[in-house]
This record gives structure tokens, C-alpha cells and sequence, in this order.
């Protein structure tokens, strides 16, 4: 999703035209549209006086920003040291081949987004994943099914209710 | 100051590091992201050396002894006979104190290590030496197809090539050293960064598109150690990170010495400098000469 310059002039407005508010420009913008479009980073880098190479640069080192649509929902699955002993592979092959992506890619509806991150900070659940804000923890392959299983339905739904 | 480099005593001023005191010296430390022009940052760390630093531990004794005079005088004043009980223990410290510290070497990188006065380095010991075939054998490892200094040290040090131990391109040549980068904030548009993280970074314009702040200098081109960068001429164009630029000819001597889009620009920078841009630097020399 694309903001309309209006919008995207009032986010950057917030801040003042200084490189050193990049990043917080950047989580912004990412908050509103889900991803880092290439317009949006161009002003931004515009608008902070700031080299266009330079904002590239920080918009492609940070995990938590994307250059491409991110699903509806963003799987986060946990690659830490406790989940890595408890098989978080196996839940991350399973979840790969129920949304037919690999980590890091978007599904073919835009629904979900499969990616690993260091780790959750929640290790006591392990092996666990995010979902959104969402955390699930003590995986196992069911639980996996049955989490996506559910989150398809309420998709189904939604959908139902507004083409009625 | 003095200080001595390999046994050679050499004059240098407070500021100047290391690299650049044993290189007017002319001592060859090897280096690949270093270049005169610009501030050295330490990537490749190639330029490591091993320092003794006799200065240190001077001033540690120094004031030692110093410590201990003070004593002995406060005592002083007390007594006589405590005062020379009190100096005597004083010259026992100082001589343990110098008995400990023994001459210890450390490990620093000469391009952004300050020089100090009264400083001993060498800059080939055994364990340089080592130190240096190790981060050759990585940075070969990383940068199979470099060309330029990085194969002539691997071939100097005797390092053997490349092992494909890293998943890594094979036509590889950039080491990420960013001297390009450096260059290009410096006399360029800062049109190039280091881009992306860990395994899959690399130099590179703006979404990898033919970047629309260069002005096609060519600055990065020229510094980088391992000509990682492809700069075409002809009597013409430049074609540089996918972009092509006209080349404009002097006025005097006829050759190709800069880009449209790099005079434009020097002319926007250097509003107030009265710097006729028509000729290439040496027939500008020579024009204002006469």
C-alpha cells in the first residue's frame, strides 16, 4: 500500500528534515504501508537531506524493513539456540511447504509472509513463532497445522462477509 | 618526535599515523583499503604491526618514583631516619616496577594508529608475518578473482589461493573494504554505499539501478584495491555502474579528461572559483601560467 503524498508529507512532518531521523521515518513508513516502497524511501532520503544511497543502504541492513509487500500476516519463526534444539526446522519445513514459499518470500495470495529472525526472546516457550503480534509457543507439527488452519478460516470469512 | 620503525630511527610530527610515518620512511607496510587521500579506517587490517611502547611504561615508573619522593619528603619532615627508611623502600619499587614491566609487544592496525613519541615498531616479526598470511588466505577466500595488490601480497606472502571454502561467488573480486564508498562521499555524489547484511553484502548504487546521483568521476573506480569496479572509456563515453556518461575533451590538448555531468557539477560546487573548466587540469596549469 502506497501513501498518498499527503499522508507520506505528514509522516515525514513529524520529524525535522535531519539525516539522524531515518531511521524512525523508515518504521514509520513501514508501520503504515507494511514495506519500505522504493517512492516513499526516495522522498524520504529527499526530505532528511540525506544521500539516497545512504537511506538504500540502512533500509537493506535493518531485518524489521522490507522492500517488497509483506503478507497480511508475517510468520516469524524463531532461529534461536533453545528452538533450534527443540526442531524449530521442522516446523519451519512444515509451514514452508503448507504456504508453498520459502523463508523470507510472501505466499501467492499475499496472506502470509514466512520469515526467521534471530530470535523471539521467548525461549522458555520455545519452539516458537510470531504471527503478527501474535506469539505461539510449544510448537509442534499439528499445532502448526491447526494455528494456519484457523487463520484460513476466519480469511474465509471475512471474505464471505464482504462479497455478501 | 623519533620513533623507530625496524631498527630505522624516523622523524615524525604528533597526528600522522603510523602507515603513513613508515611510508615516508619508505618502510612498505602492506595495506588495501588505505589511500593517502583519504582517512584510513582499518578494514582489511592488512597494515598490522607489532609496537613496543617505551613511553608507556617510562611514564609509569616515572611516577612511581615520583610517588615515592613524595612520600619520602612528607616523611621527610617527620623524621630523618624515617625519611631514608622511606627512600630506600622508594628505590625498591621503582626497580620492581621496571623488573615488571617487561618489554610487551601488542598488535595494532598502523593506518589509524597514532604515532607517540619514543615508540618501537616492527612491521615484518614473525607474528605479523603470520598474522598477515591468515587475513590474505580470507580475503582470497572472499575475493577469488581480485586483481591487483590482493594476488601480488598473496603471491609475496606465499599464500596459495583460493580453497572455496565460503559459499561465494566465484568471479568475486571486491574484499567490502568501502574505500570506494569513501571516495565517493568525498569527491563524488555519495552515490554508492555498502548495501544489505552479513553474507549478501555488497557495494552497490540505489536498488541496483544505474545510480542517478553519479557523475561518472570515477573516483571509485580508481582506489579500489582489487579493481572490483568496471570503468569503460572510450574517446567518447564512460560507462560506470551501468550508466553512461559523454566525456568532454580539452580545449588545448584534445584528450578526454571528464564527464558533462562531472563538470556540471564541479561547477555548481565551486560557484565563487574562477576555474576555467574548458582545459584538463595540466593545460589549465599551463594556461594560467602564461
Amino acid at each position: 500500500m502506497i501513501l498518498s503524498q499527503e499522508k507520506l508529507l505528514g509522516l515525514l512532518q513529524k520529524y525535522p528534515p535531519e539525516k539522524q531521523h531515518t531511521l524512525a521515518v523508515f518504521q514509520d513508513i513501514q508501520q503504515e504501508c507494511g514495506y519500505l516502497p522504493k517512492e516513499h524511501i526516495i522522498e524520504a532520503a529527499q526530505y532528511l537531506k540525506t544521500p539516497l544511497s545512504q537511506a538504500y543502504a540502512m533500509a537493506t541492513f535493518y531485518r524489521s524493513f522490507s522492500l517488497t509487500p509483506r503478507g497480511k500476516y508475517v510468520i516469524k519463526v524463531c532461529d534461536g539456540t533453545a528452538c533450534h534444539i527443540k526442531n524449530i526446522h521442522e516446523m519451519r519445513d512444515t509451514l514452508a511447504r503448507i504456504l508453498d514459499i520459502d523463508a523470507g518470500n510472501t505466499d501467492k495470495d499475499g496472506l502470509f509472509t514466512l520469515e526467521t529472525v534471530s530470535c523471539l526472546g521467548a525461549c522458555s516457550i520455545a519452539p516458537v513463532m510470531q504471527i503478527n503480534d501474535e506469539y505461539f509457543g510449544s510448537l509442534t507439527v499439528e499445532k502448526i497445522y491447526d494455528i494456519l488452519a484457523k487463520f484460513y478460516e476466519v480469511e474465509s470469512y471475512e471474505k464471505e462477509r464482504s462479497e455478501v | 618526535m623519533q620513533i623507530v620503525i625496524d631498527g630505522k630511527s624516523c622523524n615524525a610530527a604528533p597526528g600522522q599515523s603510523l602507515l603513513e610515518v613508515a611510508r615516508h620512511n619508505g618502510i612498505d607496510i602492506p595495506s588495501l583499503c588505505h589511500h593517502e587521500g583519504l582517512p584510513g579506517r582499518g578494514c582489511c587490517r592488512l597494515c598490522i604491526v607489532e609496537t613496543e611502547d617505551a613511553n608507556a611504561k617510562d611514564a609509569n615508573g616515572t611516577a612511581n618514583a615520583e610517588d615515592a619522593n613524595g612520600t619520602a619528603n612528607a616523611k621527610d619532615a617527620n623524621g630523618t631516619a624515617d625519611a631514608e627508611d622511606a627512600n630506600g623502600t622508594a628505590d625498591a619499587e621503582d626497580t620492581n616496577g621496571v623488573a615488571d614491566a617487561s618489554p610487551k609487544r601488542s598488535l595494532v592496525i598502523s593506518c589509524v594508529y597514532p604515532v607517540h613519541d619514543s615508540m618501537t615498531v616492527y612491521t615484518k616479526s614473525e607474528k605479523v608475518i603470520r598474522l598477515r598470511r591468515t587475513l590474505l588466505a580470507l580475503l582470497i577466500e572472499h575475493a577469488p578473482d581480485a586483481e591487483g595488490a590482493l594476488p601480488a601480497y598473496c603471491l609475496e606472502y606465499g599464500v596459495t589461493g583460493y580453497h572455496g571454502l565460503l559459499n561465494i561467488r566465484k568471479d568475486e573480486k571486491c574484499i567490502l573494504c568501502g574505500l570506494c564508498v569513501r571516495a565517493c562521499e568525498e569527491l563524488g555524489n555519495s552515490a554508492i554505499q555498502i548495501t544489505r547484511r552479513g553474507v549478501d553484502k555488497i557495494v552497490a548504487p540505489p536498488f541496483d539501478e544505474p545510480p542517478q546521483d553519479c557523475i561518472g568521476c570515477a573516483a571509485c573506480a580508481r582506489v579500489c584495491p582489487t579493481h572490483a569496479i568496471d570503468c569503460l572509456n572510450d574517446d567518447e563515453r564512460r560507462t560506470i555502474w551501468d550508466k553512461t556518461f559523454p566525456l568532454v575533451k580539452c580545449a588545448a590538448c584534445g584528450k578526454p579528461y571528464a564527464t558533462a555531468d562531472e563538470l556540471e557539477w564541479l561547477k555548481e560546487k565551486l560557484l565563487d572559483t574562477e576555474l576555467n573548466l574548458a582545459y584538463c587540469p595540466k593545460c589549465r596549469g599551463r594556461a594560467s601560467r602564461f
